[in-house]
């Protein structure tokens, strides 16, 4: 089971940027907007499909990227790296009058600069994908040794 | 503490809230069929009880990121999921069957005896 592909698509994605750019260079509006979103979107969209909720953590050594996505099995989710940003897809079979149907779900995810893309990881447990991106070598704070004379 | 932080951040009591899961319920003629999203619960974080017409589910959540390593951007709460449905006596708490997969519970809910549907013979 593999879930990152890694693709040099000629053109950004077609999933909008759900965060509008780059995290942290949000304005207070931008932040007033998203709240809202993301309150009045949220989870509730998950049987007609759109987008899920997603959590984003740093520490030294990676980056973690975490989506709600209960009742996805995990052949029906992809994820790959789109420009620098991480591109979650993923469709989950709903009971309709018609019958089975597929609804689907995407997310693209802007990510710090110094982000691996070569050596990233995804696992799905309990319904939460967790992708981890290890941080760049060279972006790791260096310990510089001082010799006093 | 800015309006947009403490949205984001709970204050300490905030931290004990709890938070309402997504739901659907159906019903048939023999039974309630339940579908709980539990989003990070795995089976021994979930209990189920029935206590005198209330049917109380709870899930905590596992933490699934290394403790140290601090948050960007959060759209999920760390909350535990509490739901509670009301029945009365027209179903059979005794015989309820449930299945947590990919962090999805289904309750299957029978109908007590007096409930379901009788065809009457004609004389």
């Amino acid at each position: 089971m593999r879930y990152i592909q890694l693709t040099n698509p000629e053109t950004r994605s077609l999933v909008p940027a759900a965060l509008g750019g780059r995290l942290g260079e949000m304005g207070l509006e931008d932040q007033i907007d998203w709240l809202f979103g993301t309150a009045l979107s949220g989870f509730a969209g998950l049987s007609r499909g759109g987008q899920f909720p997603v959590d984003l953590y740093q520490d030294k050594d990676n980056t973690y990227v975490r989506a709600e996505l209960p009742g996805v099995t995990p052949d029906a989710i992809s994820a790959e790296m789109v420009n620098g940003s991480l591109s979650i897809q993923a469709s989950r079979k709903v009971k309709s009058p018609e019958g089975e149907e597929n609804v689907w779900f995407s997310r693209l995810v802007s990510l710090p600069d110094d982000v691996q893309a070569d050596k990233v990881t995804a696992a799905y447990e309990n319904g939460i994908l967790t992708v981890t991106l290890p941080v760049k070598e060279e972006a790791k704070p260096k310990k510089i040794s001082i010799t006093v004379n | 503490m800015s309006l947009i932080s403490s949205l984001i951040h709970p204050t300490e009591a905030e931290q004990h809230a709890t938070q309402r899961p997504r739901y659907e319920v159906e019903e048939t003629d023999l039974a309630f069929g339940l579908t709980v999203f539990l989003p990070g619960v795995a089976k021994s974080g979930l209990e189920i009880t029935d206590d005198g017409g209330e049917l109380h589910i709870k899930g905590r959540r596992a933490p699934g990121i290394p403790e140290a390593a601090p948050a960007l951007h959060r759209e999920s709460s760390d909350a535990p999921y509490e739901l509670v449905f009301s029945h009365d006596s027209t179903v059979d708490t005794g015989k309820i069957v449930a299945e947590l997969k990919d962090g999805v519970l289904r309750l299957s809910v029978p109908k007590a005896e007096s409930a379901k549907p009788r065809k009457i013979a004609i004389n």
